[in-house]
This record gives C-alpha cells, sequence and structure tokens, in this order.
C-alpha cells in the first residue's frame, strides 16, 4: 500500500495543538488532558465483532440513480434482437441499443455498454433476478437503501455501521460520496432511529467535502490554541462530575480535530501515483467526477471505513439513468462509470483488499423491454426484474445467478428479491438479517423487514 | 412513467409474516421464566420453523400434512397423526423432529424435498433448542401465539398495568426531615426500598439556570441570576417558578416538546416535500396553547375534531379549526399523495396512538397485535373515522397546487383573497378529485387484471399447479373482456388525461396570483359528505378486503362504537373517548411526558410506548397519583409543573453519591438531578441570546416561493433553508430534508413522533463549532460588546456566556490566553477583538455552556 504513514489519533490532535499553550491550572495538559480519550465501552462506534466468522469486513456500494436497464446491460435477452418491432401484451418488443458477448473465463455475458467492466467479468457475480417492491424512483429508491419502500427507515449502511463499529475513528463509519441528491434525498442514508452516529456522511465533490470540515481561522495554531482552550476548559470542568456525557463530548472534538487533520488527506489525491490516474481515467487536480468518487472511496476503504456508498448522479431526471427519452442517455453516463468501477475492481484487488471488501453495484429497478410506442427510443421502469452486481469478500467470483424470462419482463429463475438482497449483503459481512435487530417503538425492527432469505448460492 | 399502488404485494411474505409472530412481535413476559430459553427459541428456532416447516404443519397451511401443527407449543408435544410426540422437551434422541430433520432414515426426512433441508447450523440450533428442554412461550399453557384467541388476548391485556384503571394511592408516610410535598414522599419511598439517600439541594445558581431552561429554553440573564442569588426571601425560587410559567417564552419551549410529539413539519413529505404554508397557524396555536395552559383534555379534543367543537367567539372558533392540523399534518406519500391515503391514515393513527395513549396501534394494521391487546379489527375501527375525514392536500408532483383547504376567514375576506372566484376555485378542485376518480377505476382494474395475467403467465415464481395456472388464465381473461366492454362505455384515458390537464390550468390561472389567498385557510380538516364503515385490510392490503368493522375505539380502552344513525365521521366522538377521565391512559401518558421532560427520564422510560414491549414504571404508584392530580386539577398542566418544580425532588443537586451510584447507577429513582446536555433548540436560541440577536417577536408564516412557482417533483424537490434570528420553533423545517442545524444536533423527527430526543456528541457537531460561520458570528457580537482591558473583556464574556462571574484565576488564564491569541491573530491579520472573540467560542462550546445541572 502506498498510503502515507497516518498518525494516530493522539499524534493528530498533539499535533494540532503544536505550539498551544498549557495553561496554568487548568487541567495542566498531559495524558490528564486527554482523560476523555480511550473509548468509552458503550462508545457506539467501537469496532465489533459479527455474529459469525465472514470474509467481508467493509463495503463499497455504487448506486446509479435512476433505474439502469437490465437488458441492455447484463442480461442478454436474445429474443429482444430477434422479435423486436414485434407486439406483446399489447407493447412493442425493444430492441437493445447494444450487443452482448460472452466475457472472460465464465463466459458471463455483458453488453458492449460496460467495455472495461466486461474485462473484469471472472470478478463478478450478476444477478439477473432482482425484483423490487415499487416503480417510482422515489419509492424504489428508498427500498434498495432501506429495505422499505413507504415508511423512512435506517438504511443499509447505517445497519452495518450499527452492526459492526468503525475501525478509524477520525472518519465516519458510513460515508455517502454523493454529488448530487438522490431520490427521496437524504432518507436514503439516513440511520433513522438508530443512533445518530450512524447516519451516512454525505460528502460532496468540491472544497468543502464535509461540513464546517475547513478551518475558519487563517492558521492552524491559532485554531491549536483555541481547541486548547476549549479542552482546558472543559477538563476543568470534568473535575468531580465523573460523566461519560461530559468526557465522551471532549473525545468529539478530539475525533474532529482528527478529521479536520486527516480529512483533506483522504481527500487529496496528489499522492496517487500517474498509474493509478490512468487506471481510473482521473486527470490528475480533478476533483469531481466518478473516478473522484471511486478513487477517494478506495482510500476510504484503506482508512477503516466500513461503509462508502458512491452515488451515481442524482434525482435530476435531465441526466441520470431514467432513460424514458432515449437509451442512448445512458452511453455517456456508463462512460463515466464503467472505467473508474472497474479500476476500483482493480486496484482493490492488486492491493489484497477485494477479499474482504464488497462491492455492490446496483439501481432501483431496471427498465421495460417493451415500450407503448413502435418508434420509441427510451424506457419505462421496470421494478418486476432487473441486475445487480457483488464482487469480492465472500462472494462467488465469475457467476451468473438467476434468470429473467426470455424477454427479460419477469423473473423466471431464482427470485432475488430487495430483502433477499439486503439478507445476503449482511450474510457476506458475517450478519444475520434476522439477529440484527433494533427496539423502537415497541418493535424489534430488522433491515429486512419480516421477510428477506439469503441467497446462499453465491456465497463463497 | 408507471405507476404501481404503494401496497406491499411482496410475495412469500406470507411465511415471513407468522414468523414475525415471533421475531418482529412480541413475546408474552408471563409466559416463561426462563427468558433466555424463549429469547432462542423466538430468535433461532421459530423462525426457521416458519421458514421450512409452517407451509405444511401449521394453521396457515393449505392442509395441515400428518395432522401436526409446530406453531402451536401443544402440537408439537402432542404430536400429529403418528401418535409420536415431534418434540420430548430434554430429549433430542426421542424426538421425532429431530430425526427428521437429520434425513437420517428416508421415511422421515423432512422437510420433503432435499433442497430444503436445514443448514447444519439449523439442525444444531434445533437440537439445542430440544435439549434445553424446549423453552416455549405457551410452555405453561399460555395463549397460542399464531392463532389468537381475543377473548383470553383481550382479557390478559386488561390485566397489563397501562390499561388497568388509575389506582387510588395514598401518600406514602416516606422523607420525614426531607420531603416537601407529595411527590417527594412518593419519591422517599422508593428511596427508602433500596437504601437510597438524597442529594443535597442545588446551589441558588444553579437552580435559576436548570429552571429558566426548562420552562423557557433559554438561559437566565446575568441580572437574574444576581437577583435570584441575592434574594433570600422564603418563597424566592417559588416566585421565579411562577414568574417563568407566565413567560411568553414557555410556550416556546413547551409548545415545541409537543410539536415534536406531533410530528410538525411545515412541509407535507411526500415525493416532493411540498410546502404547507398554513402549518405555522398549528405550531402557534399550540404554543399559545400552552402559554394559555388550555387544559389538556380540551387541548386534545381540539387537535382530533377542533372543527366539531362549539366554540365561544371567531377566534376560538378559528383556533379549534387550526388545531386539527395535528390530523391534517399527517406524512403524505408518493407523487400523488391523494391516492394513497391509506398511508396518510396509517401516519394518522401512529402518531394519534403514540402521542395520546403511548400505543403502537399501527402494528394491528397487518395482523392482530400478537401481545398488546389491540386486534386489527380496533385498528380498522378507527381506520373508518379517518377515511370519513376530509384531509386537505399541499400540492405534488401531478397536482402542483394545493386543494381542499378549509376556510379561516369570513366570507367576505375569502371573497376579498380570491378575486371573488372563492365557489369557482373549489368547483375546479372538486373537478378535479371527480377527474382523477374516474381515471383511477379503470387503472385499478386493469392493473389486477393484469397481475392475474402475470401470475398465469409465470407463476409468480411459485409451482402453480397447471388447473391452478389454467383458472388463473381463465380469470384473467374474463376480466380482460369485461374491461374491454367497460372501456366502451368509458372515455379514453388520453381524454380525461387532456381534461385533468386543462382543469389543472384553469385551477391554476385562478389562485396562482392572489397574494393572500394560501393564508385565508388553514391547513386542517373537515368531515365527508358521506361517513363510513370500512372493511379490514388483510395483511394491510388494499385490494383484500376482510370483514366490515364498525367506526370506534379500541376494545380494551373500552371498545365505544359509533352510535347508529350518527351522521358524522366519529371524530367527535374519538375526542371525547381519549379525554375520559376513565381513559386509562391519556393522563398517565400525559403526566410522564411531563416528568420526562422536567427529568430528562419519565416514570416509564419508554414515553411513547406504554405497550407490553415498553419499560415498566419505576415508580408506578407515583404515576397513578400525579395521573390523577392531574385530572382532578382540571387538566392543567402549569399547575402540575408547578408542584414537579417546587418538589424537593426537583430542586435536588447533581453531584453523584458514590453508595447511591452503585445501587442506582442511572438515577432512575431520582435521587439527583441527572445532567443533560442542551437540545438543538436551546444551543441555538441560547448563542443567540448571549449574543444580543435573538428576535424574541413570533415569525408567522414562512417565505415559502409564490404559488405560480410551484412546480416541484420528485426530481426537483422543495428544499429550502431560512436564514432566521427569531427563536429555532419558528424556523422552518422540512419532512424529507432535515433542516442541516436540527439534524447535527439530534432535533426531532418530523416525520415519526417523537418521544425521546437523542443527545449524542458527535465529532459533526464539533466541527461546526470550530468552524461554522453561525458560531463565528454569535461570538464575534459578543466580543464587541465586551469593552475595556483584557481583565474586564473576560469578566464580561465569562458574565454573558456562562451567566457567572470569572474567577480570579479564570481571569489570569484567560487574560494570557488572550494576549497570546491576538498576538498571533494579529499577525495572521486579524482584528484587535479577535482574541476575545476566540475565547467567547471556546466558553460556547464549552461543556458549562452546553450541559445542563
Amino acid at each position: 500500500m502506498d498510503r502515507l504513514p497516518l498518525l494516530t489519533r493522539r499524534q493528530a490532535v498533539s499535533s494540532l495543538l503544536a505550539g498551544s499553550l498549557l495553561l496554568p491550572g487548568l487541567g495542566g495538559g498531559g495524558a490528564g488532558l486527554w482523560a476523555g480519550e480511550t473509548p468509552a465501552p458503550t462508545d457506539p462506534l467501537a469496532p465489533r465483532a459479527p455474529h459469525f466468522p465472514a470474509k467481508a469486513k467493509r463495503v463499497i456500494m455504487i448506486y446509479l440513480s435512476g433505474g439502469m436497464s437490465h437488458v441492455d446491460s447484463f442480461d442478454y435477452k436474445p429474443k429482444l434482437y430477434s422479435a423486436a418491432g414485434t407486439k406483446v401484451n399489447n407493447k412493442f418488443i425493444k430492441r437493445p441499443d447494444w450487443e452482448f458477448k460472452p466475457r472472460g473465463k465464465c463466459g458471463a455475458q455483458i453488453s458492449e455498454l460496460w467495455p472495461h467492466l466486461a474485462e473484469k467479468a471472472d470478478e463478478l457475480c450478476i444477478i439477473n433476478s432482482l425484483r423490487a417492491d415499487h416503480g417510482n424512483h422515489f419509492e424504489a429508491a428508498l427500498g434498495i437503501h432501506t429495505g422499505s419502500v413507504t415508511l423512512a427507515r435506517p438504511s443499509l449502511g447505517a445497519w452495518v455501521s450499527y452492526a459492526l463499529g468503525t475501525n478509524d475513528k477520525n472518519l465516519p463509519s458510513f460515508v455517502v460520496l454523493a454529488p448530487e441528491l438522490p431520490y427521496a434525498g437524504g432518507q436514503v442514508w439516513s440511520a433513522n432511529f438508530l443512533p445518530p452516529c450512524h447516519q451516512g456522511v454525505r460528502i460532496t465533490p468540491g472544497d468543502e467535502p464535509i461540513p464546517d470540515i475547513i478551518r475558519r481561522l487563517p492558521t492552524a495554531g491559532l485554531q491549536g490554541l483555541e481547541l486548547g482552550l476549549v479542552q482546558s476548559l472543559n477538563q476543568r470542568h470534568l473535575q468531580g462530575r465523573p460523566d461519560q456525557a461530559l468526557s465522551g463530548r471532549m473525545d468529539a472534538f478530539t475525533t474532529a480535530g482528527g478529521m479536520q487533520n486527516e480529512a483533506p488527506e483522504v481527500f487529496d489525491l496528489t499522492t496517487e501515483s500517474d498509474a493509478t490516474h490512468e487506471l481510473y481515467g482521473l486527470k490528475r487536480g480533478e476533483k469531481k467526477g466518478f473516478a473522484w468518487q471511486a478513487l477517494v472511496a478506495r482510500r476510504l476503504a484503506e482508512r477503516g471505513v466500513r461503509f462508502i456508498e458512491l452515488i451515481d448522479v442524482g434525482a435530476n431526471s435531465g441526466h441520470n439513468w431514467d432513460a424514458h427519452g432515449d437509451m442512448a442517455t445512458h452511453t455517456p453516463l456508463a462512460k463515466n462509470v464503467d472505467q473508474p468501477t472497474a479500476a476500483l475492481l482493480t486496484d482493490l484487488r492488486q492491493r489484497g483488499m477485494l477479499d474482504d471488501t464488497l462491492v455492490i453495484f446496483t439501481t432501483e429497478f431496471g427498465r421495460t423491454p417493451t415500450v407503448d410506442g413502435e418508434k420509441n427510443k427510451g424506457r419505462e421502469h421496470h421494478p418486476n426484474c432487473f441486475t445487480s452486481w457483488l464482487a469480492g469478500g465472500g462472494v462467488k467470483a465469475g457467476m451468473t445467478y438467476g434468470a429473467s424470462d426470455e424477454l427479460g419482463i419477469e423473473v423466471a429463475e431464482k427470485l432475488v428479491h430487495v430483502n433477499d438482497f439486503h439478507a445476503t449483503i449482511l450474510h457476506l459481512l458475517g450478519l444475520d438479517h434476522e439477529k440484527l435487530t433494533y427496539r423502537y417503538g415497541g418493535r424489534d425492527f430488522r433491515l429486512t423487514d419480516v421477510a428477506g432469505n439469503v441467497v446462499k448460492d453465491i456465497v463463497a | 412513467m408507471s405507476q404501481s399502488p404503494i401496497i406491499p404485494t411482496v410475495r412469500g411474505r406470507l411465511l415471513a409474516l407468522a414468523a414475525a409472530v415471533g421475531l418482529a412481535g412480541c413475546v408474552s413476559t408471563a409466559a416463561a421464566a426462563d427468558t433466555a430459553g424463549i429469547d432462542f427459541f423466538e430468535h433461532a428456532v421459530r423462525p426457521l420453523l416458519a421458514d421450512k416447516c409452517y407451509s405444511c404443519h401449521s394453521a396457515g397451511a393449505k392442509k395441515i400434512k400428518g395432522s401436526l401443527r409446530l406453531d402451536t407449543y401443544a402440537g408439537m408435544i402432542g404430536g400429529g397423526e403418528s401418535g409420536k410426540p415431534a418434540v420430548v422437551p430434554g430429549k433430542p434422541e426421542s424426538s421425532q423432529i429431530i430425526t427428521a430433520v437429520h434425513r437420517s432414515t428416508e421415511d422421515l426426512a423432512m422437510p420433503p424435498k432435499e433442497a430444503d433441508k436445514l443448514s447444519n447450523q439449523e439442525q444444531a440450533d434445533l437440537e439445542k433448542w430440544v435439549a434445553m428442554g424446549a423453552p416455549h412461550p405457551e410452555a405453561n399453557g399460555a395463549v397460542a401465539a399464531p392463532v389468537v384467541d381475543r377473548a383470553a388476548l383481550m382479557a390478559k391485556g386488561r390485566e397489563f398495568w397501562s390499561f388497568k384503571p388509575l389506582a387510588e394511592v395514598a401518600v406514602p408516610a416516606a422523607g420525614a426531615g426531607w420531603a416537601d410535598s407529595d411527590i417527594d414522599r412518593f419519591i422517599a419511598a422508593g428511596h427508602k426500598d433500596k437504601g437510597l439517600t438524597p442529594t443535597p439541594d442545588a446551589d441558588r445558581r444553579t437552580l435559576i439556570r436548570r429552571a429558566t431552561y426548562d420552562l423557557t429554553g433559554l438561559p437566565p440573564t446575568p441580572e437574574e441570576s444576581d437577583a435570584f442569588v441575592a434574594d433570600q426571601a422564603p418563597d424566592a425560587y417559588a416566585r421565579l417558578v411562577d414568574r417563568l410559567l407566565a413567560s411568553p417564552r414557555y410556550g416556546e419551549q413547551w409548545g415545541r416538546h409537543w410539536l415534536d410529539v406531533a410530528r410538525y413539519a411545515d412541509t407535507a413529505g411526500d415525493s416532493a416535500d411540498y410546502p404547507v404554508p398554513q402549518a405555522w397557524r398549528y405550531r402557534d396555536w399550540v404554543i399559545s396553547a400552552f402559554n394559555r395552559d388550555l387544559p389538556y383534555d380540551h387541548f386534545i379534543r381540539a387537535q382530533i375534531a377542533g372543527d366539531l367543537l362549539p366554540a365561544g367567539d371567531d377566534e376560538e372558533r378559528r383556533g379549534n379549526l387550526v388545531a386539527t392540523g395535528f390530523i391534517a399534518l399527517a406524512k403524505r406519500f408518493s407523487v400523488a399523495p391523494e391516492r394513497e391515503k391509506q398511508l396518510t391514515i396509517e401516519d394518522t393513527i401512529d402518531t394519534l396512538g403514540h402521542a395520546v395513549l403511548g400505543l403502537s396501534l399501527n402494528c394491528a394494521r397487518c395482523h392482530d397485535h400478537k401481545f398488546d391487546p389491540i386486534p386489527t379489527t380496533d385498528y380498522y375501527a378507527l381506520y373508518g373515522i379517518f377515511d370519513s375525514t376530509r384531509y386537505p392536500f399541499a400540492g405534488s408532483e401531478e397536482n402542483h397546487r394545493p386543494f381542499d383547504l378549509v376556510r379561516l376567514v369570513s366570507e367576505e375576506e375569502e371573497a376579498k383573497a380570491t378575486g371573488g372566484k372563492a365557489a369557482e376555485i373549489r368547483a375546479e378542485q372538486e373537478h378535479l378529485q371527480a377527474l382523477w376518480k374516474e381515471r383511477d377505476g379503470g387503472k385499478r382494474a386493469r392493473r389486477k387484471a393484469a397481475e392475474k395475467a402475470r401470475l398465469a403467465d409465470h407463476g409468480d415464481g411459485k409451482e402453480l399447479k397447471p388447473e391452478e395456472q389454467a383458472a388463473l388464465a381463465e380469470q384473467a381473461k374474463k376480466d380482460a373482456e369485461a374491461h374491454a366492454a367497460e372501456d366502451g362505455k368509458r372515455r379514453d384515458d388520453g381524454a380525461i388525461k387532456h381534461e385533468i390537464e386543462e382543469t389543472q390550468k384553469r385551477h391554476q390561472g385562478l389562485v396562482d396570483n392572489l397574494p393572500d389567498y394560501l393564508q385565508a385557510y388553514a391547513f386542517a380538516v373537515g368531515e365527508m359528505e358521506q361517513p363510513h364503515d370500512v372493511q379490514v385490510q388483510k395483511r394491510g392490503d388494499l385490494s383484500k378486503l376482510g370483514d366490515q368493522v364498525r367506526r370506534g375505539f379500541p376494545t380494551v380502552l373500552g371498545g365505544q362504537k359509533v352510535a347508529a344513525g350518527t351522521t358524522g365521521s366519529g371524530r367527535l366522538e374519538l375526542a371525547g373517548w381519549l379525554s375520559e377521565p376513565s381513559n386509562p391512559l391519556t393522563a398517565r401518558v400525559m403526566v410522564n411526558r411531563l416528568w420526562h421532560w422536567h427529568f430528562g427520564r419519565g416514570l416509564v422510560a419508554t414515553t411513547n410506548d406504554f405497550g407490553t414491549r415498553g419499560a415498566a414504571p419505576v415508580n408506578p404508584a407515583l404515576l397513578d397519583w400525579l395521573a390523577k392530580r392531574f385530572i382532578a386539577e382540571g387538566w392543567s398542566v402549569k399547575r402540575l409543573q408547578r408542584e414537579i418544580m417546587l418538589s424537593r425532588t426537583y430542586r435536588q443537586g447533581w453531584s453523584g453519591d458514590e453508595h447511591n451510584r452503585t445501587i442506582d447507577p442511572d438515577n432512575t429513582l431520582c435521587w439527583r438531578f441527572d445532567r443533560r446536555r442542551l437540545s438543538a433548540e436551546e444551543i441555538r436560541d441560547s448563542m443567540l441570546a448571549v449574543s444580543g440577536r435573538l428576535d424574541l417577536s413570533s415569525a408567522g408564516p414562512h417565505p415559502f416561493p409564490p404559488l405560480k412557482d410551484w412546480g416541484y417533483s420528485q426530481h426537483v424537490q422543495f428544499f429550502a433553508v431560512y436564514p432566521s434570528s427569531h427563536r429555532a420553533v419558528y424556523v422552518m423545517q422540512q419532512r424529507l430534508r432535515k433542516h442541516p442545524f436540527f439534524e447535527l444536533f439530534d432535533g426531532a423527527d418530523t416525520s415519526f413522533s417523537t418521544g425521546v430526543r437523542a443527545s449524542a456528541s458527535t465529532p459533526l457537531q464539533s466541527l461546526f463549532l470550530m468552524n461554522d460561520r453561525f458560531v463565528f458570528d454569535q461570538a464575534q457580537a459578543i466580543a464587541e460588546r465586551a469593552p475595556g482591558d483584557a481583565a474586564e473583556q473576560v469578566a464580561n464574556v465569562y458574565r454573558n456566556v456562562l451567566g457567572r462571574a470569572a474567577s480570579a484565576d479564570e481571569v489570569q488564564v484567560a487574560s494570557t490566553y488572550l494576549a497570546r491569541f491576538q498576538a498571533e491573530a494579529g499577525a495572521a491579520g486579524m482584528d484587535a477583538k479577535a482574541g476575545v472573540a476566540s475565547l467567547a467560542r471556546a466558553l460556547l462550546a464549552s461543556n458549562e455552556f452546553m450541559f445542563l445541572e
């Protein structure tokens, strides 16, 4: 790994406080000043063991907002080509805009829409039999993230953070790289009724990726002075008040200092080699685009962030995967995502991290194989059957699982409902989706509510 | 765009639902001593039985194979046709079920298909459970879980503490030498039982800070603190409490508490989160109700049925109308919320249940509540009341303008606000609704037929027998023919769509340029023209209807029904039932809330849940005494609060006695006053208050964009953050995207009733205090108001921010700090006040400022 040696939290804060005066009579500095630093046993973000041993230790989830067409990408349906233009159920069969080919040793069918990912076919476990509960973006986006299409519930990332905690307290446990807001907005990364520390922290590309992460005081020295004063005041206040809420809050300042120190380093890609930039297709100095998101995701994963979600584009149907008007709008979107995603897999593999990182590639629903008008260029929403893939930690590689019918309209074999998908993801992390519960409003809630079956056939 | 209804249509849920009985549902508390064993059964065994066995061996099976039921304890022990017990507690080797799942003999291998066989882990769990003695909630002859005996459940339910009538309790003769009041005597009795001793009284400066924050959400001014500390009159504290209860700031703090419970928001929560520009009136009504000390029973009645209550004058009439915002502000769903009214009704019942009764009624939407005595029929008895209620709609992706708002002003004023077009506007809205109905009627029927056709084609993933498939296909064909015939009579979809668009255009043309239009109306509810009972929706699915249920009140709370011949929805009756003194929950739940908001912990810790899954009361006698007293004192919130605050219990200090801490580490028995972090509102308002920038006037409506600009959709949602220096309760808060500040500091959930706020300290909060412009602005203002030399500046900032004098060593240290900081700041080009501002920021960020004790 070519990452910089990282400062420990204590070192980070000491360096932040470099030059801070030790105020006489106010706690006196040294270890006593940092009485709150040892994580309290009840620290909700402390790393925790899973229910049973598992390979995947962390997750990188890629979510394409708007609904990626399954029949144009990973679900090859020859009949859509041979019977194009004919009618079924009063609708016209629409020919996919891209050709498919068998790829890799496994021979998985992947279309020309994804040339780089096609090269990675032997790493993927493609699921062609997913089903969602709703045909609207808003509800389906909630569904793929929270398992519920109606009421807001905690997000998958929040559940995982709640279950497993995190390894680097200088960074949030659940990070969402989202340049734009998706459908249902922040509800898709919400902790909802789980403790708020499990909420996804949204990072937006640009100059202030995390709110208030940029020091407002002109010099680090000044901020070090001020934080030193805060902690000294708190240390003095703590005398005679053995209260975890007080020391915990002091700890939060220490972590914030660490975060402020570490975050710029995480987002500073200058230390990445030219080869890496090239692999991801990222121009040096560029601070946005999916390649930026993918590379930052790898850096966050290296630092121990438990759940990293990359949201591609957002709710604005003008430029997302919601291709009602013309399937050709998938072309530039895929071009933006294809190479960086393939690069992420290569990069993780090279660094020995793919075995314990679960990569999820998903969307809220697929797109209709048939359309109302013979000349329609686009496809509509299709929750009954769609595609996602998994790769890495504990997943069978080079596999295509489940099948749709000959037109890609309905699931024909091995249905994987979104609840099953979630149950399987938790299983790959060593979590039993029926045991991962949280008591709220008189009920033990689960990510999978009252449903969900682990798809054991795809577990390596 | 494709549309499908928001109904859980997920297949395979049937079985899972059976599993939910044990999992998400509720475990009998009375049934078993061996809770760990039961827990193991519920989490490891029942789900696997439900998953692998129930489809043939439970009450829910189409045909119970071999007459063996595994969904009851009796069935397991008794066995089926074979006569051998499936389970012999403690003896796996003699238990048929273990032999079967091991598949060691061919005649007894279960489940029948090899592919479904239990995993090794599952086999081990099952065996372990039998070896443990097969602990089961029904082992003591308790009610069978999957098949509910309603009468027995109800009888058992009435035995649960919270459903019992309020008890007559005598004030204990405890606490001699310490107790000042009856409340203290109850608390002292609890202490005596456990060997606890109360903490000595808080000092006066602590006490005024505590009381002032508690009742107003603001810190006392330094002058107020000094005066109180100096006032040695015996009634000084009582006068302080009275002054604070009479302050207009009181309603802003306590009204906010209720708004938490009422899941108040300024937007609707639909997929585009449309603004509700009238919501503020409900907010202000709640604030005013607390300030006026409106009796709580009336407070509840007005919120449920204010539109139907008699009013003394026009102001009261308007207030009553606005009060129904409690119902009207229920969350909206989807791109066309009027089409998903069942979800808005669910939100109404859920909120009503939690807020007023402390009950999760919504479990009963899909199935009988398994251990709380709330059957599905009770849920739909309430549902009928709200289905007979007319809700206003704020606007949505499919219809960008509000409709069914309720006229608030006089007819003359309405005429003025609508340019004389009120009747036309209403007519267009009614026309629109008729058109939607026409369109959806056809769609729904077609969708059902299509679903049947799909099932026939694909078997829906299940293996359908050929004859089943044929029957479905036949039915689908018939339906399709019927629709074709109907379609012949029906207008073309395109024509309806066109007319909807034209009507919407006309409607928009009428309302878009009327500046006073929106505020002439309230976001309130009314009665439907044809009130009606509804049928049970099986498993919460609108398309699977069961028995019709008479509108009424939950059985366990009395089960009153709407009388035959009643012309209204039943809301008026419901308002009465809820506020009956004989209702065991309404008063208990509210006095517990008051206790929670004063002490940071309720006598029942789960303030929104008084059901069997909630916490048990720590001092049940006190709870009932408070509830009785509350009712006897005319449901006066202020009187009860005064009594609580004057108690010695409330006046205790915060310090922790080592001995007490060992016995009751969580202070559940109130042997001291618990420190708490300030709420989001308190943090913001305090900073503005100490910087001298808090605007104490009422804020009125929010500056939402004008109606003509409303075109929000799920793609481009409404979102705004309006800067304000008014109190936090007046800041616009949305449903889909929370206001960033309130999200950061654990503000209330705007979509669900919030009974207890979180108060986590997170690094992101620290970053806010370190770097946010808001904090810098307040600190700068504080610094600019601090004159003199360094020592004077320090004294001034300490006094303003912390409300107390700085000690000599604090002055000395802070002066040293100022000099050091200012030198570096000057070098970095900052102004002469930079050091003082830094000191102010450090104090604003300090634990002393952030915590109340």
